[in-house]
Order: C-alpha cells, then sequence, then structure tokens
C-alpha cells in the first residue's frame, strides 16, 4: 500500500505535531509508517530523521512481537529515558507511529496528555488516507 | 509500501537484501556504501546502520539511504535493507519486510551452499506471505555471488544451475557479481531501483492500484 502525502495535508500533520512541541515541552516529532517511511516531521532535529524514523519503527515491530511472545497484544506505554534526550512511542493507527523527543526535564505525563489529544486529532487519519475526508 | 510527500517533493522506497547467511548481503551495503562516500566525500550524510551481534553477523538489519537523482520532478530516496541471513531470526527478517517496494536475492554461488540458497526462497516465499505479497507482486532481481571465488578454485554452482533452481518461474534480471570486488554490485542495485520504481509508479497510476492519497 503506498502513501501520496499532498501539500495541505503534510501542512496540517505539522499543524499537529506542532502542538506536542508548544504545548507538551517536546523539542522533536515525527510521523512514521511502521516500514519505517518518514512520513512528516517538525521541531529542530537533533540527528538524522531517516535514520531515526527507519530504527524506531523497527524498534517498535521488535518490542511488539516481545509483547506477542509472552501473551500481551502490545506495550501500551513505550518510552526511554535518557540523559539528555528522552523518546516516546505511540501508535496511531495499525500504520502509523508517533516519534516525540523531549528533554528529561519535561514531564512525562503532561506530554503524554498532549499525545493523546494530538493522537485523537489524527486519528481520523486513517478515514484521510483511505480518501474517507 | 512506497511514500510520496508532495510537499517536499520526495519518493521513498524499500529495497531489501535477502539470501542465506554469508551469502554477501552486508557486503553489498559496504561497497555502496564505500563508493558513496568516495563519491561525495565530505558532503556525505548518510551513514551504513548495522545492528550485528558480537561476531558481525547481522543480527536485525543493515540499512543505507540512498539518493538517487531525480524522477517526474520528485526526489527519489531509496531505503535499502538487507536480513539477516541465519535462519533462527527469522522473526526479525520477517520484520525487516514489512512494507518492502522491491528485493535482491543475494545467492551464494559456492556449491555448498545450493541447498541454502532453495531453502531461503522459499522461507523468503512463506515470509511475504505473511503479508499477503508475494514474488508475483514484488519486483525482484537476483545476484550470484562469490563468483570471485573461481579463480581461485573453489567450487561454485555454475550459473545456469541457479538460473535453474532459482530464476526459471519468475525469470527475473540476474547477475553474477563479487559484493568483495564490487562486480555487478552497482548494477544490481540499479536493475532493482528501476524495477520498484517502475513497479510503485504502476501500482499508483493504474485507478485500481492500492494507493493512498491524503490531502487534496
Amino acid at each position: 500500500m503506498n502513501i501520496i502525502l499532498k501539500k495541505n495535508k503534510v501542512n496540517e500533520l505539522e499543524n499537529l505535531l506542532d502542538k506536542l512541541i508548544e504545548e507538551g515541552g517536546a523539542s522533536y516529532a515525527f510521523l512514521t509508517d511502521m516500514a519505517g517511511n518518514l512520513i512528516c516531521k517538525n521541531g529542530e532535529s537533533p540527528v538524522d530523521t531517516t535514520t531515526l524514523a527507519v530504527l524506531a519503527a523497527a524498534n517498535f515491530a521488535a518490542t511488539k512481537e516481545i509483547a506477542r511472545l509472552i501473551g500481551e497484544d502490545e506495550f501500551s506505554l513505550l518510552f526511554h529515558r535518557g540523559q539528555k534526550e528522552n523518546i516516546h512511542f505511540t501508535k496511531i493507527s495499525p500504520d502509523i507511529l508517533l516519534i516525540v523527543l523531549f528533554k528529561p526535564y519535561v514531564s512525562l505525563g503532561l506530554l503524554r496528555l498532549k499525545v493523546d489529544s494530538v493522537k485523537k486529532d489524527i486519528g481520523c487519519l486513517e478515514n484521510k488516507i483511505y480518501g474517507c475526508d | 509500501m512506497a511514500v510520496i510527500n508532495l510537499k517536499e517533493k520526495i519518493i521513498q522506497v524499500k529495497i531489501v537484501y535477502y539470501g542465506p547467511g554469508r551469502s554477501g548481503k552486508t557486503t553489498n551495503l559496504v561497497y555502496i556504501y564505500n563508493k558513496l562516500q568516495e563519491k561525495l566525500k565530505d558532503k556525505m550524510t548518510n551513514k551504513l546502520i548495522s545492528i550485528n551481534t558480537k561476531g558481525d553477523r547481522t543480527l536485525f538489519f543493515d540499512f543505507l539511504p540512498v539518493e538517487l537523482g531525480k524522477i517526474h520532478g520528485l526526489d527519489l530516496k531509496l531505503q535499502i535493507y538487507t536480513t539477516p541471513g541465519q535462519l533462527i531470526y527469522d522473526v526479525t527478517r520477517k520484520l525487516v519486510l514489512k512494507g518492502v517496494d522491491g528485493l535482491v536475492f543475494t545467492a551464494d554461488s559456492l556449491l555448498v551452499r545450493r541447498e541454502a540458497n532453495l531453502e531461503n526462497l522459499e522461507i523468503l516465499k512463506k515470509n511475504l506471505a505473511y503479508y499477503n505479497s508475494s514474488l508475483e507482486e514484488i519486483p525482484i532481481a537476483f545476484q550470484w555471488n562469490k563468483r570471485d571465488l573461481a579463480e581461485d578454485g573453489v567450487p561454485l554452482l555454475d550459473i545456469d544451475t541457479l538460473e535453474t533452481d532459482l530464476n526459471a518461474v519468475l525469470k527475473a534480471p540476474s547477475f553474477p557479481a563479487s559484493a568483495l570486488n564490487g562486480y555487478n554490485v552497482l548494477k544490481t542495485l540499479k536493475m532493482a531501483a528501476k524495477l520498484t520504481i517502475q513497479s510503485v509508479i504502476k501500482k499508483l497510476v493504474l485507478p485500481e492500484g492500492r494507493a493512498k492519497a491524503i490531502g487534496s
């Protein structure tokens, strides 16, 4: 299944990602498909986003397999804490993953709240993908 | 699954190198990476990512992003992956195939690896079936690797045997190659890229093509 992203929808998605930066304190946010293709991004990129998208999708997929092995459907919270940067993974739809980078001083609770709200906003993405909008 | 971003004017496609363990998939990528580095020098921003075991065997995948110029005004970005060849890594290998747009099957020309090649092609079919796909849907190029070993007197499978064993039904483009010295490495990649782009475009332009369009 291929995805064609038109300019207006990329802008719309970027605005939603901007909410995570402005209101949630994130430093960088991006959407990738489960195959590791970068869909769109917002914020100041600390690294090569193409590679980050690939590794994030792979990490999410591997973790999902671990969940299945131990009898879970999937883990609801997936995030890594670092010294200078944290990373948070959220499944938006069966095909789309939201990755957020944020500094350790940013509240994880607040960020998760904002991610939930943005997730709902992007929730209709799948409908839009299938041309239902 | 190819992604076309009309704002950034980018088309991204995923090509996966598949084949038995130690057949030279990673060596292909290392050669391509070194060639890019030779050409681009300081301008080179692409990194070769390898998730290996301690003994340098691929554990999850190798990944190399490559920009290949423009097509229909869009920057063409290839996402090149290898899979782990060893059978015990079947789960991770399957994960790498998710959303694949094109394949290179790197076969081992060593006489003793004939069974391994056959077995791997069968597993590839099963892995694709897991994603409701098949070798009839995904473009593939075959590479008969390690041809350079003939000079050292190592017994190799002849090209006809490889063709009959692996490519008799598909009749896909195939290349005798040596990933170690670069013989036909870029040619294989170019062919795989060409077939992949043709296939993606065909899926996009056909009305029954399974493209998802976001936006207006």
